[in-house]
């Protein structure tokens, strides 16, 4: 890692309905503009973005994946080397809410089980058009363990700091994993104890 | 300075007169004298000056009044000028109107000359066509309307005002008829060649509507044309693959023929007719072609994608794998090898499938960049994004989507259940360093991987990519694990000849044992060859990861080439990849852990009391029994032969890589407790002699056994043979500090002096006394 022109790398996988502004999200983060009618994303997009935070420099490797049915198979084989996810729905959509659960078994089967997932509401700028309200989804989150944030893709709303503060997360949480490594790991040759147990830890 | 004097206002001077006048002390008063004087002195030298100029300043006075009466001839001179220039200038002002009025004369001759053409042509379009028309000469009656549709249109309203106006109104009427029958028949004539298949005439026809600017037309019936010919030869054919006799050649992928034979048919159709429509009606026109054709493409695709799903039991197969993957075993359970043939099938039509919307691409593409060669850049982007959305939400491309997102799960299946049979059915061959599982697995992950690039979809080789790897991550990284989680047991040899070591020794081994206490004495042996086998899998997995990764990588390059995926696809794949080649550093980590567990459980525990056997060996010895220890050897040969007894096994039973590692942790290990135990000895002169022997034939006998330097990890003990074969205390300065030379000094000063008092000859206060 250190070789690289980063200090962090982490992947970040979008997840959510068709439709509920994912690609709009990862571009207007990653180029700054709000695309229009660009068509519904066809399997995964692949985006860069670093970013500098406290002097740092994250690489954030963004996987933008359609939501359609008959990409699942394509997009679930990514879930598993993701260190966040970001489940995306439509505040104007109720239906869009409404699958969160089946995304979430979705995270549950195939996600490392340390991941970071974050629950956005987006298309706060149609409030007019409100299906889902603010507290029902934040209880929603409550109950699963997520974060959760409210963005507009078109006004540029928390887009930015939706992925900053993701990132801050993910660094804090690869510091403590750095230090717990470093505890558990004995020099080989004075094992004491066979510490192979723990297979599939969290890179 | 007498300069800034003598603009001192009007002649006064620095000192006014009243300040004169006020001066009433001598002292002052004399000085403003002086200060008088002295300008007095200036002022006169100054005049002097001006005075001497007097003479030039007349001199030149005189020229000038010289010069007065030319002055004055320069001036006529300059008003006859301007007269001339004014006169001129009308004169020029005259001609140049003439020459406009010249201009626009011959403008307009040139506009009557055009008009006068135009009318020509206009009565000669009229007069031809009816004769084209009644000799069904339709090529020449069209050329005659296209002339005439690109008549400029204020000409026919000006011919109609003319004098001949009402025959040309008549002509115009007959001209106008004469355009909408021949549209009407050209259209029906056009038909009618569809109809009886004829394309010769289909052609033909299909020429003339650009004629009469019907170019969306004419495109819009030659496709239907075009699409009728499509849909009949795949009629055929699916026909054809529906009697197919499961035993012919190629009766696993006659679906995926049938659908390549539909691709070539509109391949060929766009080759042979692209050029009669870029010549006819222009470059940029081909995409509105396609789209007629790909919607009679998408028609077929759809039959036989449904045949092909009916027949091969596709979504029950699918929905089979599904609940399998779920459940684990389930009623019906796959054969992995039954699933072959279809996975062959699928990725074949999506190769094909991209194989053809590249070629429509590629064609479009360049038609437009002709077409669009004087476009707006937002045209150009505007036609190539409606190119893009046809070719990307296409029936044809969504159908082959879906069917590669049950073929990736069907994949995944495929692999797995075929590395838990690989598993299942591993075994190892005596004399073999690896177990036929390794080998297995990754034939099989390459055949899955390979599989889906066969496909051309790049996302369904990424998605069998990150799938293969978290089937090594985890799945089978497990298996490895658990096999060494087993141990290496000691054997009850080894036991023996260890002894009573310590309670905590013992305990240990009991509990291995008990392990595989049915089994017996042989199964114990398997056991340790098993483990054995394990860590040079282990180590061959993280090879073989790597290889994998290469050749993936050059694979992909190949395709690449070939013009398939672009930057985004590029760096989607290493992304992957490099995922993958991470995989290959846990398996270097599983490595290290099961080498630390070997050499704590199997060597440390055996190396450690034959080192400590050292201490039972006097070091405090005089003359006779150094000579005594010359002839039989009290520790050093026995050790070695230990060693020798010990590592055989593993030198046998590990790649050389692994031995290497494992010799290299023994050498450390032996370095570390030979350390300890000579710490606990006391040395005579002799005795520090006798150490130096022992260490230098160890060191002679390692060094054989590693291809790695030892000589680092010996160099603490080396320096403490030296220390221990001093003559006298203070000889230590002799390679000390500026005496060092090359040798650097791993031991600190405490640890210096340490060694020294191990010497009983040496007396304490001397070692005290000396400055490190
Ligand atoms: N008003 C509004 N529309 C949005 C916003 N984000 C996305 N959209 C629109 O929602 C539609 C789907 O967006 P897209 O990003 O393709 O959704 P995806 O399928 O989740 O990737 C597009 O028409 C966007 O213009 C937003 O924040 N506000
Ligand atoms: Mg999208």
């Amino acid at each position: 890692m250190s070789m690289e022109d980063y200090d962090f790398l982490f992947k970040i996988v979008l997840i959510g309905n068709a439709g509920v502004g994912k690609t709009c999200l990862v571009r207007r983060f990653t180029q700054g503009l709000f695309p229009p009618g660009q068509g519904a994303t066809i399997g995964v997009d692949f985006m860069i973005k670093t970013v500098e935070i406290k002097g740092e420099k994250i690489k954030l490797q963004i996987w933008d994946t359609a939501g359609q049915e008959r990409f699942r198979s394509i997009t679930q084989s990514y879930y598993r080397s993701a260190n966040a996810l970001i489940l995306t729905y439509d505040i104007t959509c109720e239906e869009s809410f409404r699958c969160l659960p089946e995304w979430l078994r979705e995270i549950e089967q195939y996600a490392n089980s340390e991941v970071i997932t974050v629950l956005v509401g987006n298309k706060i700028d149609l409030a007019e058009r409100r299906e889902v309200s603010q507290q029902r989804a934040e209880e929603f989150a409550g109950t699963q363990n997520m974060y959760y944030l409210e963005t507009s893709a078109k006004e540029s709303d928390n887009v930015e700091k939706l992925f900053l503060d993701l990132a801050c997360r993910l660094i804090s949480e690869a510091r403590q994993n750095a230090l717990v490594n470093n505890v558990d790991s004995s020099l080989p040759g004075e094992g004491k104890s066979i510490t192979y147990l723990n297979c599939c830890n969290f890179n | 300075m007498a300069n800034s004097l003598g603009f001192q206002g009007d002649g006064g001077s620095v000192l006014s007169m009243e300040h004169v006048r006020s001066l009433t002390d001598l002292q002052d008063l004399k000085e403003a004298y002086e200060r008088l004087c002295a300008e007095e002195k200036d002022v006169e030298s100054e005049l002097l000056t001006l005075l001497g100029q007097q003479t030039i300043v007349e001199k030149k006075m005189l020229a000038l009044q010289r010069m007065g009466p030319n002055l004055q001839l320069i001036e006529g001179d300059a008003q006859q000028l301007s007269g001339m220039i004014t006169f001129t200038c009308n004169l020029a002002e005259n001609v140049s109107s003439k020459v406009r009025q010249l201009d626009l004369a011959k403008s307009r001759l040139y506009q009557a000359i055009q008009r006068a053409d135009d009318i020509l042509d206009l009565k000669f379009c009229m007069d031809g066509v009816q004769t084209a028309m009644k000799n069904e000469d339709y090529e020449q009656a069209a050329a005659h309307i296209h002339r005439y549709l690109c008549l400029d249109k204020s000409v026919i309203e000006l011919s109609r005002q003319g004098k001949e106006g009402n025959i040309i109104e008549a002509n115009l009427h007959h001209l106008q008829e004469a355009e909408q029958h021949l549209k009407v028949v050209v259209s029906e004539k056009f038909d009618a060649a569809t109809k009886s298949g004829d394309l010769p005439q289909v052609e033909r026809f299909f020429k003339i509507f650009p004629l009469l600017g019907l170019h969306e037309e004419g495109i819009s019936k030659f496709s239907g044309y075009l699409c009728k010919q499509v849909a009949k030869k795949a009629e055929e054919n699916l026909q054809l693959a529906l009697g197919t006799e499961g035993g012919e050649r190629r009766a696993a992928l006659i679906f995926a023929d049938t659908l390549t034979l539909l691709f070539e048919g509109i391949a060929r159709i766009v080759e042979t007719h692209q050029p009669i429509l870029e010549t006819y009606y222009g470059p940029g026109r081909l995409y509105m072609l396609i789209k007629h054709l790909q919607a009679e493409c998408d028609r077929q695709v759809e039959k036989v994608v449904d045949k092909f799903v009916q027949h091969r039991d596709y979504h029950r197969k699918f929905q089979q794998v599904q609940s399998c993957m779920m459940r684990g075993s389930s009623t019906d359970k796959i054969e992995p090898r039954d699933l072959d043939p279809i996975l062959s099938e699928v990725t074949l039509m999506s190769a094909r499938t991209e194989l053809y919307l590249r070629f429509i691409k590629r064609r479009v593409v360049s038609d437009f960049e002709v077409g669009d060669s004087m476009a707006t850049e937002e045209v150009k982007q505007e036609h190539l994004q409606n190119l893009d959305k046809l070719i990307k939400h296409c029936l044809l491309s969504c159908s082959v989507q879906e069917l590669i997102g049950y073929y990736i799960t069907m994949e995944e299946f495929y692999m797995r259940e075929s590395v838990n049979k690989a598993v299942a059915m591993d075994t190892c061959e005596r004399g073999q360093l690896i177990s036929s599982m390794v080998d297995d697995v990754f034939y099989i992950v390459k055949k899955c991987i390979g599989r889906a690039l066969s496909s051309s979809s790049i996302d369904c080789l990424c998605a069998m990519i990150n799938l293969s790897t978290t089937m090594l991550e985890s799945d089978f990284r497990e298996v490895l694990c658990n096999k060494l989680r087993m141990g290496f047991p000691a054997t009850t040899f080894q036991d023996i000849q260890r002894g009573v070591t310590s309670a905590v020794n013992l305990m240990q081994s009991s509990l291995q044992q008990g392990k595989f206490d049915t089994k017996g004495i042989e199964s114990n042996d398997e056991a340790k060859m098993s483990f054995l086998v394990s860590l040079n899998n282990v180590e061959v997995c993280s090879e073989n990861i790597m290889t994998l990764k290469k050749n993936l990588e050059n694979d992909c390059n190949k395709m690449f080439s070939q013009g398939l995926g672009g930057e985004q696809a590029k760096a989607k794949i290493d992304s992957c990849l490099s995922d993958m080649a991470s995989v290959s550093n846990k398996f270097k980590d599983l490595l290290q852990e099961g080498l630390g567990e070997l050499n704590s459980t199997a060597v440390k525990p055996q190396v450690k009391p034959w080192i400590n056997l050292f201490l039972s060996v006097s070091h405090n010895i005089e003359e006779e029994e150094f000579n005594d220890y010359e002839a039989n050897d009290p520790w050093v040969q026995q050790f070695i032969v230990n060693l020798e007894q010990l590592m055989a096994e593993f030198k046998a039973g590990l790649s050389s890589v692994i031995y290497e590692n494992l010799t290299s942790l023994l050498t450390s290990l032996i370095a570390m407790e030979l350390e300890k135990v000579v710490l606990k000895s006391t040395f005579s002169r002799l005795g520090g002699l006798q150490f130096d022997k022992e260490l230098r034939s160890l060191i002679a006998y390692l060094t054989t056994v590693t291809t790695w330097t030892i000589r680092d990890k010996f160099a603490r003990l080396t320096q403490m043979a030296t220390i221990l074969n001093l003559e006298r205390v203070t000889e230590i300065l002799d390679y000390w500090g500026p005496n060092s030379g090359p040798l650097t000094w791993r031991l600190t000063p405490a640890e210096v002096r340490q060694v020294l008092a191990l010497r009983i000859d040496f007396r304490s206060e001397d070692i005290k006394r000396l400055r490190l």
